[in-house]
């Protein structure tokens, strides 16, 4: 290996190392998107504060996220001497003061709040992190270093086979690298599936210079944060990732497009790629080797279309963020009409453990078509929203049960999106579907990249297609008429849908747009009306009844229901009227009732009113004969 | 609200960006971080910088929604628009707070000392239906819960 590099490696070992025998506690405390919601910020500052207090000397460490997010906030405490440390979660602020006296003055554990041992032996009845139920089938691979090393120190990375599998490529031709990723079977991990290697081969052999190399980090999935936990928790992994590709590519610059929603995912990257360029991994004369890369972040500006690769390059190009009209392919007319190749971070990510570990080590996680781990995201009406890192293959509902802890109390799962807006949903007969792309494809979808949204019954899938239709109109970009126009027609047909005024006909019209969008340029319009599709398909009978009936199975859409006090003497009832934002309460003979007219079925006075508010159905119901004759 | 920035300002501002260099994203970026908006003095600033016309400029800050072309309200509600939210009440939060505040969504007050503006997920989904009130989370609303804060925010004002 690179002479350099083996020193760097070296060193930072030595102070890795020289840091756990240092004879004093290391706290670990998650600081990430996600903790940061749930209070991250007061427990460190707490933290800090107790230290100064009691005059302790002891260390504090930020990491990453361990996925854990409804347990946050996640702190670890490593024992002065080194020999053990225990993760634990819902470590809140008010908490601290206690936390630390029992962990650190008392050298104890803390039972109620462990969740495992993260170094080390089990010990005081707190079991290894490997054995909590939640951990069981993950391979952390991806995720090795978040939720341990400091996202802000590459030494952290370098200690732990940081850049090794740069170095490793480093004493590679191109030809022999782009071999081992594509006997890896490393899929795009942004939904695609394409084969990594043959993208960084398509640049290979391109023919004219400079070329560049793209990560797409504007993960606009809304449900989908895979991406966010790996630049917040390992920024270098991506760096290392994107100089590997480069090596293989010959490119000779690279951009990371991080999207605007994640301030502290573009903080960590900038300051992964001010440290990389630091220690000349980066740069002009990477190492003294004579190879050249030069590294930026881009901070997009809230637009989901930017996400299609043509569209992101345009967006840095400095134009609006409309996708192109392929052909020309980014390999051959990408950035600045270079050739360029855009991969997601995951993909990037993957990169350097199969230099560092092989091919088939990466390979042989499972036995299915996709190769390696694949980070999810379980997000909706489930017991623990949750980041975990798993071998491809179990169903969607065994991901569900296992590590979304089941369905709330209350709800049953009628359904699931798996990967994003543009991929559609199922309904919950088809949960037993192996989280692998092909049997998505099969159904006309795609699972996406990653963040898998559960829903229950009291959801009204009328409702979830005007909202993914709302998104994609809201984020169409513009230029072809099927797209812009057909996801507009869309909308204002379900919503009219929604407030009752369905017809017979509008089936065949939402039809008629799944067929015209597919000729749109980009994924965005030619998955736009799967949503649709697939709930046409699965939820017709729901679609039906909306319709003919006007009445909603799950009574959640504002247009088919009224709420109607039924206990007008309820002392609840004042409050209810007090809350309500359009004051739609009046009093007739004395007693308070709800005008229908203003109210907007917010449900803020039934919230208030459980007992003496009811929701009824807005239309009377019809006799089936009634309906049939009128023609729904 | 602060006073709009000077050319001066502006061209200092961004002195270090050039035409060509994929700029046009990260020079508006600097702007609305430092002024918290694009004025059309920035865009002209930064038209001139990068060797390209004010039309291109502002055809890129009208592209993008989160580029705002006058000041931000001195306390915003962003209302998170993600599925979690929306599967837990998040749409008729949002209908709740539109009409406590009198606002449309974008929309802010006359006087800019409050407004509502359309959020995109960013993965908080634990804290599932949520806004963010200048940026800080505010979650597991209820609708009611959510009216009284609309109601608390356009009182502090």
């Amino acid at each position: 290996m690179n002479r350099t590099l083996e020193n760097l490696i070296l060193d930072a070992k030595n102070a890795w190392d020289a840091e756990r025998s240092s004879g004093r506690e290391l706290i670990g405390v998650c600081i990430d998107t996600s903790s940061i919601a749930r209070g991250a910020e007061d427990t460190l500052a707490k933290i800090r504060e107790v230290i100064a207090a009691k005059n302790l000397n002891i260390d504090v460490r930020v990491v990453g996220s361990w996925g854990f997010n409804w347990l946050e906030p996640t702190v670890w405490v490593r024992s002065a001497a080194g020999t053990h440390a225990v993760l634990y979660g819902n470590v809140t602020a008010d908490r601290v003061e206690d936390f630390v006296q029992r962990t650190v003055v008392d050298g104890g554990v803390v039972p109620e709040l462990a969740l495992g041992v993260i170094e080390g032996n089990s010990l005081d009845g707190v079991g290894l992190i490997e054995d909590h139920p939640w951990m069981q089938g993950q391979v952390r691979r991806l995720m090795a270093n978040t939720g341990v090393i400091d996202p802000g120190n590459i030494q952290h990375y370098l200690a732990n086979s940081g850049y090794e599998g740069f170095g490793k490529a480093l004493d590679m031709v191109d030809e022999d690298i782009i071999k081992l990723v594509l006997d890896s079977g490393l899929g795009g991990r942004g939904g695609g599936g394409f084969p990594a290697g043959r993208k960084w081969d398509f640049l290979r052999n391109a023919t004219a210079d400079p070329r560049y190399l793209i990560c797409n980090a504007d993960e606009g999935d809304p449900g989908a944060w895979v991406n966010r936990i790996l630049m917040e928790g390992d920024p270098h992994l991506i760096v290392e990732g994107m100089l590997i590709a480069a090596l293989a590519s010959n490119a000779a610059a690279g951009y990371i497009y991080i999207r605007y929603e994640y301030p502290l995912a573009v903080e960590r990257m900038q300051n992964a790629v001010r440290d990389a360029y630091e220690l000349g991994l980066l740069g002009q004369d990477i190492l003294g080797t004579g190879r050249a890369f030069d590294l930026y972040i881009i901070k997009g500006a809230g637009s989901y279309v930017c996400g299609e690769e043509t569209g992101l390059i345009n967006s840095i190009d400095g134009y609006r963020g409309m996708p192109r009209i392929r052909p020309p392919f980014p390999a051959q007319a990408g950035l600045w009409n270079k050739p360029s190749n855009v991969n997601n971070v995951e993909t990037y990510a993957n990169a350097p453990m199969i230099l560092r570990n092989g091919a088939e080590w990466w390979a042989n996680v499972s036995d299915t078509k996709e190769k390696g781990t694949k980070m999810f995201t379980l997000s909706g009406q489930i017991n623990q929203t949750c980041c975990i890192e798993i071998p491809w293959g179990p169903t969607v509902r065994d991901v569900l049960e296992h590590y979304g802890g089941g369905m709330e109390e209350g709800s049953v799962l009628k359904g699931y999106q798996p990967g994003g807006p543009l991929s559609g949903m199922l309904p919950a007969s088809e949960a037993d579907l192996t989280l692998t792309l092909d049997p998505y494809r099969e159904r006309g979808m795609f699972l996406g990249s990653g963040g898998i949204v559960y829903f229950d019954q009291k959801t009204s899938v009328v409702d979830l297609c005007t909202f993914f239709l709302g998104f994609c109109e809201d984020e169409s970009c513009g230029r072809c008429t099927t797209c812009h126009g057909g996801t507009q027609r869309a909308v204002e047909v379900l919503r009219r849908i929604g407030v009752g005024g369905g017809r017979e006909s509008d089936i065949e019209k939402l039809e008629g747009l799944v067929k015209t969008l597919v000729w749109s340029n980009c994924l965005h319009g030619q998955f736009a009306m799967t949503t649709v599709k697939l709930a046409l398909r699965y939820f017709r009978d729901e679609f039906d009844m909306v319709i003919r009936e006007k009445r909603d199975p799950s009574q959640s859409l504002a247009g088919l229901i009224s709420y109607r006090v039924t206990r007008p003497d309820d002392p609840s009832i004042q409050a209810a009227a007090a809350i309500c934002p359009v004051n739609a309460f009046v009093e007739k003979d004395g007693k308070l009732q709800i005008d229908d007219d203003p109210c907007i079925r917010c449900g803020a006075c039934k919230e208030l009113a459980p007992n003496a508010i009811e929701i009824v159905d807005r239309f009377p119901a019809r006799a089936t004969a009634e309906v049939t004759a009128a023609g729904g | 609200m602060a006073s709009e920035p000077t050319v001066a300002e502006l061209r200092e501002l961004v002195a270090e960006f050039r035409p060509n260099a994929g700029h046009v994203l990260p020079s508006l970026n600097k702007v609305q971080e430092t002024y918290g908006y694009i004025s059309r003095r920035a865009i002209e600033v930064v038209a001139r910088q990068l060797n390209t016309t004010p039309a291109l400029i502002f055809g890129a800050v009208s592209y993008y929604s989160d580029f705002r072309t006058t000041p931000p309200p001195e306390t915003e509600i962003a209302w998170c628009s993600g599925p979690a939210c929306r599967l837990k009440g998040g749409d008729r939060i949002r209908e709740a707070i539109q009409h406590t505040l009198q606002l449309p969504l974008n929309g802010h007050s006359d006087d800019h000392e409050y407004g509502f503006h359309l959020g995109q997920c960013n993965g908080t989904c634990t804290e599932a239906p949520q806004v963010w009130v200048n940026g800080k989370v505010v979650g597991n609303l209820t609708v009611a819960k959510a009216i009284e804060l609309a109601r608390d925010v356009k009182a502090d004002s």
